[in-house]
């Protein structure tokens, strides 16, 4: 009982979340609620019409009453028919656009979501939250819920006709339903048993299924085609098994329903023949009608713990949806409010700065001044936590220890404290894999709508990074860049990232390892548009090239955590410390 | 549509012929139990009917006929659940079978298919195949063949019944359920083909999502959120559209089968009334008329959604028949091939292309002594897998062009020399499993994982691949299932175990594609080691063994090595001679010599 409560307090809170993804369709909610009424009472009525029909215009042999009365079931079943389809579509449009707005807010959560999330939540969970999560709600809400309702009106509408028309027939022959509910129960509880088992069973084989065609190259050079093929129609015996169990009790709970009217109308017989007998009234309409109901209110009693049931599914889909939404995001960016990075000009400074993803360290107190204007190298092992700093400086993971303050006009501000959204205005970060939309390359360097005026800026930034030959050579800043940029290699890639960086002006420009996959023939291209773009910004290098990092006004070495070792190029091959050691591996290979 | 049937003729008897006729004796069963449900389906409303008349009589005698009547309804009502319940039972149950059998068909026949197939193929649509389109097959076999069936058996008993009550009036209310049957048949085919579009845009909603969740970083580093946003709604939105076409034709076009037959009792009310008028039917007539009507109507609408649904699994059909007609490769055809000793290995003069394309290798050749070890090195893309997948036999090499103790390895048996080699991946592939049936996989089928001698295998590659120290740390050891549903692994754990799932083998030719690459220096060194040491101690035990790496470290104790260079060999010796030459070699070591200590 108390579970029972629980239960119904818990969905209700659900439920009174999700109003505020329906509102906005509770138009055609209410005409559809407003439909389901007349739905019940034109199902009710219609057996009410035909009984008229036989008991007043037979006996009276008038064919004028009787086409009247036809034409009223005519127009009974035509209201019945109407109210119906509106009533299916409104509740189906609503629940739609329910849908459609709720994996919208998700969508829009899900990307603003701190990167550790992602970190520990695979992206295939992500993507099966926002879609097939989505829409077994959309099953439900379109479907389920209101059709329940709907079935409730009906029934509680035939019952009462019955009841009205003769009560004591009406209580015997629906004396079978509690019956044919706790039947139903009983093979349904059976049933919903064997499902689980049945895709329990073939989850299981499926995924073997799968992982031996994934593999299928180790099982052929291993000769285990054969024994593979064994355990596989193993797994899939076992599946074959709980199915064809699982069969039984549907094909019966299927043949119920033919029989139970039978017997309903078996119990109509039986209850009425005594009153005939002792010569009470019965009228044969009487009987038609109670035929005919008895006909149709035995179904939606059996589809009932169905559809309960997938109302349950859509309700853990539900809570795991809000469970997703519950992480905290990002704020969706103000553009009202005020600058806190107005005249920024690209110097940072870190002091004792510490960070982790986890519970180890990756920074362990790193000291950095970038002053305006500086091309400012980092370099060091992979580990050694120099991207670790970029992500810092751009917000992308949250929660550093010690200072890293950026200096703004008579004064500074820490990260920490600048939207992110702001912050990203004025700081880049082009990474070593560029992200690409599958969209025209004037939409991956404007990033959004492109208006005229964007047009012209897009096309001087392709041009000044040297990029416009390569546009060009595929159509014009128009034409889509393929899937991923599919079509383009991780130079052209490169120079792609450089125009956006045009096209934003930040003041400050963090590079990450951002030309170590890049062929030699675009690199002098890249070595060419990087002057374009770093001249008169503040610029970090995180790098891998020797070439970059010698033209350095200042090269920073990290190496666990911590930068041991700062100053020019040949300062610190002077110094014949870890840079010279690192220079000797690493960097040999341009030379 | 009739074209269609005549080129489906062919897959269909083959389908017959291998799945469905074991089961025609449960078929004919489930045949004569759908004759006894639809007699029973007709037969009640009769008998209500004439129940209704008797107790309208109100006459004794006409009362206990009723109640004769009532109890021969309990008997249907009860008959009738039994029939029904059997004759699904022995549709279905048949047709469970048949989806386990294609099940299985297909997927040992895909085992069996050749690489230069396989490889070609996405994983998720060759398991489709063995699931998805195998459950088409069973609908069709099991739910299209009963309802088929039903409506063959009920159409004329319900059109029987009515006519011997009354012929005109039958006709006339048959009229708007017929049209309305033809609307709904129309209406079906649109209905899926919007529901297959739906699935589409779904689909295509789900990669843009899929695109920005793998790239949030970079999105949120650019503030391009709005854009991403403004590309999801235009899926969504064109998604919500074609949903919204779904709804408008589930609320208005598809119940209108429902509406005829109401409008058909219209008829029955109207027109059978004044034949009651006029004493040529009675009330108890209209009674049965309008419930074997409304019988009808549902069948028709179980007629309808079988004939649409038929086509999916017509599909299904000739994808299965396409695939189980494509040539199985012949593992059993050659020549028995025994190896008591390690054999050698000759490549000669091997030219190799994929497709019409240029050739991945031009003319290559060398020799690997017997129990010997040729090292292949060269960069990405100098055809140092193509290679090693050739002389393993994955891909199958051209006539004459690689030879075991002399013979053309294409005259041999397959299922020989998969005895004979041990083949390690460039990519380690591991099953979910526990470790050690990952290791074990790769015993020969004559050792039994259970053998005492398989225990010895394998704590002897646990050694030779350095997994000691892995395993201890691991929280069930050996047992520790790896994979999806298990831990993580590094890629040089995986390694390791695909290397020791290898070496269990015992093999006399030992194949290595790059398997030490993401292993770290120390455990490199001393994999290189135990390696060679499988040569070291006694050389009649040492497997012949061809080592790819593009690393040299791991080449150093080869005795010979041989330099590919776009498809070419450029160079071969051995260590010693290829770095005095001075050439590809001795820059590729440079490169790398100096890189130790980075992590990789």
């Amino acid at each position: 009982m108390s579970q029972a409560s629980r239960k119904a307090t818990s969905a209700f809170a659900l439920l009174r979340r999700f109003w505020p993804f329906a509102r906005p369709s509770k138009g055609w909610v209410l005409v559809g609620l407003m439909a389901m009424p007349i739905v019940a009472a034109a199902t009710a009525a219609r057996p009410l019409v035909a009984k008229h029909a036989i008991d007043r215009d037979l006996p009276a042999g008038d064919p004028a009453a009787l086409t009247r009365t036809v034409l009223v079931f005519l127009a009974v079943v035509l209201v019945e028919f109407a109210a119906q389809a509106v009533q299916v579509y409104a509740l189906q449009r609503a629940g739609h656009a329910t849908v459609a707005r709720l994996r919208r807010t998700v969508f829009d959560h899900v990307i603003r979501l701190p990167l550790r999330y992602f970190d520990r939540v695979p992206v295939g969970t992500l993507l099966s939250r926002t879609t097939s999560d989505v829409e077994a709600l959309s099953e439900t809400l379109s479907f389920g819920v209101f059709t329940i309702l709907t079935d409730l009106i009906v029934i509680v509408s035939i019952v009462a006709a019955m009841f009205a028309l003769d009560a004591r027939l009406a209580l015997f022959t629906l004396a079978l339903a509690p019956v044919l509910v706790v039947v139903v129960r009983v093979f349904s509880a059976a049933l919903r048993h064997l499902q689980l088992e049945t895709r329990r069973a073939q989850g299981i084989a499926t995924g073997f299924l799968a992982e031996r065609l994934g593999g299928s190259e180790i099982v052929q050079v291993f000769g285990r085609r054969r024994d593979t093929v064994a355990q596989y129609e193993v797994l899939g015996a076992r599946y074959l098994r709980a199915t064809q169990r699982a069969n039984v009790y549907d094909a019966l709970l299927y043949a119920l329903m033919d029989g139970i009217a039978a017997l309903a109308i078996a119990i109509l017989i039986f209850t009425a023949a005594p009153d005939v007998a002792t010569g009470a009234a019965i009228s044969v309409g009487l009987l038609y009608a109670f035929v005919d109901y008895l006909q149709r209110i035995f179904v939606p009693i059996r589809e009932f713990s169905g559809k309960l049931a997938t109302i349950q599914r859509a309700a853990a889909s539900l809570e795991r949806i809000y469970g997703l939404l519950d992480e905290a995001a990002e704020p969706a960016p103000e553009p009202t409010a005020a600058d806190p990075l107005a005249g920024f000009e690209g110097g940072f400074s870190a002091r004792d700065l510490r960070f982790g993803y986890g519970e180890e360290l990756v920074l362990e107190g790193v000291d950095l001044d970038v002053a305006p204007g500086q091309v400012v190298a980092v370099v060091g092992r992979t580990g050694s936590g120099k991207s670790t700093l970029a992500r810092l400086l751009v917000r992308l993971y949250d929660g550093y220890r010690g200072h890293l303050r950026l200096q703004v006009r008579g004064g500074s501000v820490e990260v920490a404290d600048v939207p992110p959204a702001v912050l990203r205005r004025h700081v880049a970060m082009i990474p070593q894999d560029v992200f690409l939309f599958d969209e025209s390359f004037a939409f991956n360097v404007a990033l959004g709508p492109v208006d005229a005026a964007m047009r012209e800026r897009v096309a001087w930034a392709l041009r000044t990074v040297h990029a416009w030959d390569l546009v060009e050579r595929r159509g014009g800043i128009d034409t889509p860049v393929g899937e991923r940029g599919n079509r383009l290699s991780a130079g052209e890639k490169q120079l792609i990232a450089f125009a956006r960086v045009l096209v934003r002006s930040p003041e400050l420009v963090i590079l990450d390892e951002a030309t170590a996959s890049v062929d030699s023939l675009t690199e002098s291209k890249i070595q060419r548009a990087m002057e374009t773009v770093f001249a008169g910004r503040t610029v970090v290098v995180i790098a891998h090239r020797l070439s970059t990092v010698e033209r350095a006004d200042r090269i920073c070495v990290f190496d666990r955590g911590r930068i041991v070792e700062q100053g020019t190029h040949g300062e610190l091959l002077a110094r014949g410390g870890v840079y010279a050691r690192l220079v000797a591996s690493e960097f040999d290979r341009d030379d | 549509m009739r074209e269609r049937l005549a080129d489906l003729a062919g897959p269909l008897a083959r389908f017959y012929r291998g799945y469905v006729r074991r089961n025609v004796p449960s078929y004919v069963a489930g045949a004569v139990a759908l004759v006894a449900t639809n007699y029973a389906v007709v037969r009640i409303p009769k008998l209500a009917g004439e129940a209704v008349d008797l107790l309208g009589a109100g006459d004794r005698a006409a009362i206990a006929a009723a109640r004769t009547t009532a109890w021969e309804l309990v008997v249907l009502g009860v008959g009738i659940v039994l029939v029904r319940t059997l004759s699904r039972i022995l549709f279905f149950n048949p047709a469970r079978r048949v989806e386990y059998r294609v099940g299985v068909d297909v997927f040992a026949h895909l085992l069996a298919m050749p690489r230069t197939f396989l490889g070609r193929q996405n994983v998720g649509e060759l398991v489709s195949l063995a699931t998805n389109d195998a459950t088409a097959l069973r609908l069709l076999a099991g739910f299209a063949s009963l309802q088929i069936c039903n409506v063959a058996i009920a159409i004329p008993m319900h059109v029987v019944q009515m006519w011997r009550t009354h012929p005109q009036l039958t006709l006339a209310c048959l009229v708007p359920v017929t049209l309305g049957a033809l609307y709904m048949r129309h209406t079906i085919r649109r209905f899926y083909a919007l529901v297959r579009r739906g699935m589409e845009f779904l689909a295509r909603l789900s990669d843009r999502v899929l695109e920005c969740y793998a790239g949030v970083g970079a999105i949120r580093v650019l503030g391009a959120e709005r854009a991403a946003l403004a590309r999801f709604d235009e899926r969504n939105d064109a998604y919500l559209d074609l949903q919204l076409r779904v709804a408008s034709m589930r609320a208005f076009a598809m119940p209108v089968l429902g509406f005829s037959g109401l409008v058909g009792t219209a008829v029955v009310l109207w027109w059978g009334g004044r034949k009651v008028m006029a004493g040529e039917l009675s009330v108890g007539d209209l009674v049965a008329f309008s419930a074997l009507l409304l019988s009808l109507v549902s069948v028709l609408t179980s007629l309808a959604w079988v004939l649409a649904s038929m086509s999916r699994g017509m599909a299904s059909l000739r994808r299965i028949d396409a695939l189980l007609g494509e040539p199985e490769v012949d593992e059993q055809r050659g020549e028995a091939l025994v190896l008591s000793a390690p054999p050698s290995l000759s490549v000669r003069d091997l030219t190799f292309a994929y497709d019409e394309t240029e050739p991945v290798l031009c003319g290559v050749s060398f020799d690997v002594p017997r129990g010997g070890t040729v090292g292949i090195v060269g960069s990405t893309g100098a055809g140092k897998t193509t290679l090693l997948s050739l002389i393993a036999r994955v891909l199958e090499p051209p006539e004459r062009t690689i030879f075991v103790d002399g013979r053309d390895v294409k005259s041999v048996r397959l299922a020989d020399w998969r005895r004979a080699v041990a083949y390690v991946p460039q990519q380690p592939f591991l099953f979910s499993a526990t470790i050690r049936d990952n290791i074990l996989f790769g015993l020969p089928p004559e050792v039994d994982p259970a053998s005492p001698e398989a225990a010895r295998r394998l704590d002897r590659v646990i050694r030779l691949a350095a997994l000691e120290d892995d395993l201890a740390a691991m929280p069930e050891g050996l047992d520790t299932v790896v994979g999806e549903r298990g831990i993580m692994l590094s890629g040089g754990q995986r390694q390791r175990i695909a290397l020791a799932r290898a070496l269990v083998r015992n093999a006399p030719i030992l194949l290595l594609d790059d398997v030490l690459s993401a292993v770290d220096q120390g455990t490199e060194a001393r994999l290189v080691e135990a390696i060679a040491g499988l040569h070291g101690a006694s050389t009649a035990e040492a497997p012949t063994t061809v080592v790819v790496s593009h690393r040299t470290s791991v080449l150093e104790h080869a005795d010979h090595i041989v330099v590919l260079d776009g498809g070419r060999v450029v160079e071969a010796g051995s260590h010693d001679e290829l770095v005095r030459a001075g050439g590809l070699y001795a820059a590729i070591r440079a490169e790398q010599g100096r890189g130790e200590g980075s992590e990789r």
